[in-house]
């Protein structure tokens, strides 16, 4: 019990009380989970085990191999190899350092326990200790999974002293507390200027993209090769890394010489390294004491934010200005999209969601700039019908890709539409809005912004390939009655998955819902496009023309859309007068 | 001939096995504030959720205005306004931003929306932060935001759970003044409250609510001769749902 700790508890047995208390929190959700729960829980923990013990073994063998007199003949690697630790090292203390702010900020700021903490008689150092090794133990287990294997394997492969391993460890842990201690102090530091909310808000916006531009990133490197010049280079950068003033090649160089058996360069080494890291962590520990009174209380002052500074209007002037839109729909369909179009605008969280269709959109256009829009003839031995074909295909492929990503928008637009609402989902509940009107505007909401990206893309990627007018609106028509349909089966799944209680915006639908609508919508986007796009290249294939080929497609594919956009949500009307219902 | 604005028929609400309210029977007049008592988990705001439409009931109906919530459910929230116990609102919308989307859903006249804003948000004391966001009002703020959003449409029923949790005694004596103000002109208020001084004082009538079954209604006066001789409603109200042994507080506070 923390009530038990007396005034002059100290900071190690609280630190342990703290850790304990979590530890029986966990023990206590999976005392109580599922069985499906748990027996996925032990699953992943044995592929856990499975895989370090394939890395391990992929890497000793890999580094044999390296390390090998055969292999030294071609090529002398033991430059690289010496600096394998100092690499891997850096790599983990910048990966502890970048993500730990997140965990940290959420940990330190926007965890709910944190008052009934700083309230309790312990040692506030107990509490910052028991809340860092909380919030990085995930992240470092991670790391572990990667870095652990490789250094082993290093070890094992140059048959390194029996202390090597242990140091390895211990290593991790400093450097992994000295990094988690910085990204602290910087958290602290943020939060003073800017509360703590927006930063979270902002860094979801940024780790998103950041995420994807490094997963898509890919994309470009493909087909690049690297020279002999390119090489050198590589090398040259990783003698840089291992260089003797280089904290973190203190403690590579000192493995090393610890498992080649170099005492006094290995004490001095890690000895270097050890102290600095507990220096590190213990000045950023009395840094964090001091500066997190003022961002905790920053956060609960909270900081006015205006949206953009608009001039108060007389009820005159605001009847003058109302826009046509509103003579189109009820008000209330209006008054919810103009709602939804101002939450999901100024909620950073949101926005991340959302900016993955761009970057994908500006990846894939480029892409097809560099490819030119032309099928690549290979040897020259292809069919003149499958050349064809391809070439119809290629033509199509902008529409495909407008397709897909109007699918990953309307999968958070469409699908999270309901649970979007959140909590407050309760003003519109009680508010004379029928089910109908409440559907017409989240599917609007949904569809416009999809509907203005998806054509928006695809004629950028029309002009960069030159595409024919005929081509360019055939797309158009497509991508607007395909996405139309999209909505329908995304809404569909949003109104059955609702979840109104949701913190973290990724979890917005329900798990098995979320999962299966996903599947759904993908399946749906699919079929549209084999709708929409099968008479279209086949029928030139066959003989006919290309307008009548497109001309098939889109009958044929609206008729499918439409379906799609009606039938669904007709489907789960009955639904929305239950959601946020329990019971 | 009275003009009931609340009624409840029989109403019942169970989840699973569970049974939240039972079969609660109640009646609130034009021009009444009606009080609803009763411990936690007693079924105050799951019935409250039922008036309102936030819930279905298992069986029983609800009636607002002289339209059933389940059959003409439009009609009866059009004509009620809600003030939750918690005031969860749009974060990221201005109380202003706010008051406009809630008066659009409500249909209110477009030549009063601006003028009505303005009236409430002064009323309030939000004019001053009727820009910044929701995301950086104080809980006191939300809460009269949430006010002023029940009122915007000037509704003839208001259903408030909990209304003066978390205000300043200036901002609960306003509501306290408001609500018999609207009551004076003919509006019913139904309020849930723990503050038995607020109920004995503002309430033209008390229902006690103890295990989802409704144990008592009247005025003050008829529920002091239910209550044998005992004189305040806190008394009343812990001889009908059973208060906290002295045996109990005596080994808590050992």
């Amino acid at each position: 019990m923390i009530g038990a700790a007396g005034p002059r508890a100290s900071v190690a047995s609280s630190t342990w009380k703290l850790l304990w208390l979590r530890v029986r929190i966990w023990t206590s959700v999976l005392r109580h989970a599922t069985v499906r729960r748990k027996i996925g829980t032990l699953v992943v923990a044995a592929l856990v085990v499975g895989f370090l013990v394939a890395a391990f073994a992929g890497s000793w063998a890999l580094l044999r191999f390296l390390r090998s007199p055969e292999l030294a003949q071609v090529v002398d690697l033991t430059q690289v190899l010496e600096a394998l630790p100092t690499v891997i090292l850096t790599g983990a203390f910048l990966t502890i350092l970048v993500t730990s702010f997140g965990v940290l900020l959420q940990s330190l700021y926007l965890a709910r326990d944190m008052d009934f903490l700083m309230a309790a008689p312990i040692p506030v150092r107990a509490v910052f200790i028991s809340k860092l090794i909380q919030a990085i133990l995930p992240n470092f287990a991670l790391l572990c999974l990667f870095a652990l294997p490789v250094l082993f394997g290093l070890g094992a492969s140059a048959g390194y002293h029996a202390l090597f391993y242990p140091l390895v460890i211990l290593l991790l842990v400093c450097m992994t507390f000295a990094a988690a201690g910085l990204s602290a102090v910087l958290v602290m530091g943020v939060v003073r200027l800017v509360p703590a909310r927006r930063v979270a808000e902002a860094l979801a916006a940024v780790g998103a993209a950041a995420s994807l531009i490094c997963s898509q990133s890919g994309n470009f490197t493909r087909n690049m090769t690297l020279n002999a010049q390119q090489t050198t280079q590589m090398m040259d950068l990783l003698s840089r890394v291992n260089a003797p003033w280089s904290p973190f090649a203190w403690a590579g160089r000192g493995l090393i010489g610890l498992g080649t058996g170099q005492g006094a360069s290995a004490a001095l080494g890690l000895g270097l390294t050890l102290v600095l890291a507990v220096a590190i962590f213990a000045v950023t520990l009395r840094a964090c004491e001091v500066l997190y009174h003022t961002g905790w209380s920053q956060m609960q002052a909270g900081t006015p934010r205006r949206p953009r500074a608009r001039p108060h209007a007389t009820p005159r002037a605001a009847a003058a200005r109302r826009p046509a839109f509103p003579r189109l729909f009820p008000r209330a369909v209006t008054a919810l999209i103009v709602k939804d179009a101002r939450v999901l605008r100024r909620d950073l969280r949101n926005l991340s969601q959302l900016m993955t269709p761009l970057i994908l959109g500006i990846v894939y256009a480029a892409m097809l700039a560099r490819s030119g829009g032309q099928v690549d003839p290979g040897r020259g031995e292809a069919p003149q019908w499958f050349m064809q074909g391809a070439g119809q295909m290629l033509a199509y492929g902008n529409i495909g890709i407008a397709l897909f990503i109007g699918w990953i928008m309307l999968s958070r637009l469409g699908m999270m539409a309901f649970s979007h609402e959140g909590r407050a989902y309760w003003l519109i509940k009680t508010a004379p809005v029928t089910p109908v009107r409440l559907m017409l505007a989240k599917a609007l909401t949904a569809y416009l912004p999809t509907l203005v990206i998806g054509e928006l893309f695809l004629v950028v990627a029309s002009l960069l390939q030159r595409a024919g007018s005929s081509v360019v609106l055939f797309g158009m028509a497509v991508v607007a009655l395909a996405l139309a349909g999209g909505v329908g089966v995304n809404l569909a799944f949003g109104v059955a998955g609702a979840n109104l209680e949701w913190e973290d915006p990724r979890h917005m639908v329900r798990g098995s819902v979320g999962c299966i609508g996903s599947f759904a919508g993908m399946a749906y986007v699919a079929l549209a496009a084999a709708f929409f796009l099968g008479p279209a290249v086949l029928v030139p294939l066959l003989g006919g023309s290309a307008g009548l080929g497109q001309a098939i497609g889109v009958v044929v594919g609206s008729v499918f859309a439409l379906v799609c956009a009606l039938l669904p949500p007709y489907l789960t009307l009955g639904r929305v007068r239950r959601i946020g219902e329990m019971g | 001939m009275t003009d009931i604005l609340i009624e409840t028929l029989d109403l019942a609400k169970r989840f699973g096995a569970k049974v939240a309210v039972d079969r609660v029977n109640l009646q609130v007049q034009a021009g009444e504030i009606f009080g609803f008592l009763g411990p936690n988990g007693a079924g105050k705001t799951t019935t409250i959720k039922m008036i309102v439409g936030l819930l279905q009931p298992t069986s029983g109906a609800v009636r607002v205005a002289g339209h059933d919530v389940q059959t003409e459910p439009l009609a009866a929230k059009a004509a009620s306004g809600f003030v939750p116990d918690e005031p969860n609102l749009y974060t990221k919308l201005s109380a202003r931003e706010l008051l406009r989307f809630v008066a659009e859903l409500y249909d209110v006249e477009p030549g009063v929306v601006e003028r009505r804003i303005e009236e409430l948000l002064r009323l309030f004391d939000l004019t001053a932060a009727a820009d910044d966001l929701i995301d950086s009002y104080s809980h006191g703020m939300r809460q009269k935001a949430s006010l002023a959003a029940a009122l915007v449409h000037d509704p003839r029923v208001l259903v408030l759970d909990e209304p003066t949790v978390g205000l300043d005694p200036k901002s609960a004596r306003l509501i306290k003044d408001l609500l018999r103000q609207l009551a004076q002109r003919g509006a019913a208020v139904f309020l849930s409250t723990h503050i038995l001084e607020i109920a004995e004082r503002m309430c033209d009538r008390i229902g006690i609510i103890n295990r989802g079954g409704l144990v008592a209604v009247g005025t003050m006066a008829e529920l002091r001769a239910m209550g044998q001789g005992q004189a305040s409603l806190e008394d009343i109200f812990l001889s009908l749902t059973g208060g906290a042994e002295d045996a109990a507080i005596a080994e808590v506070l050992q």
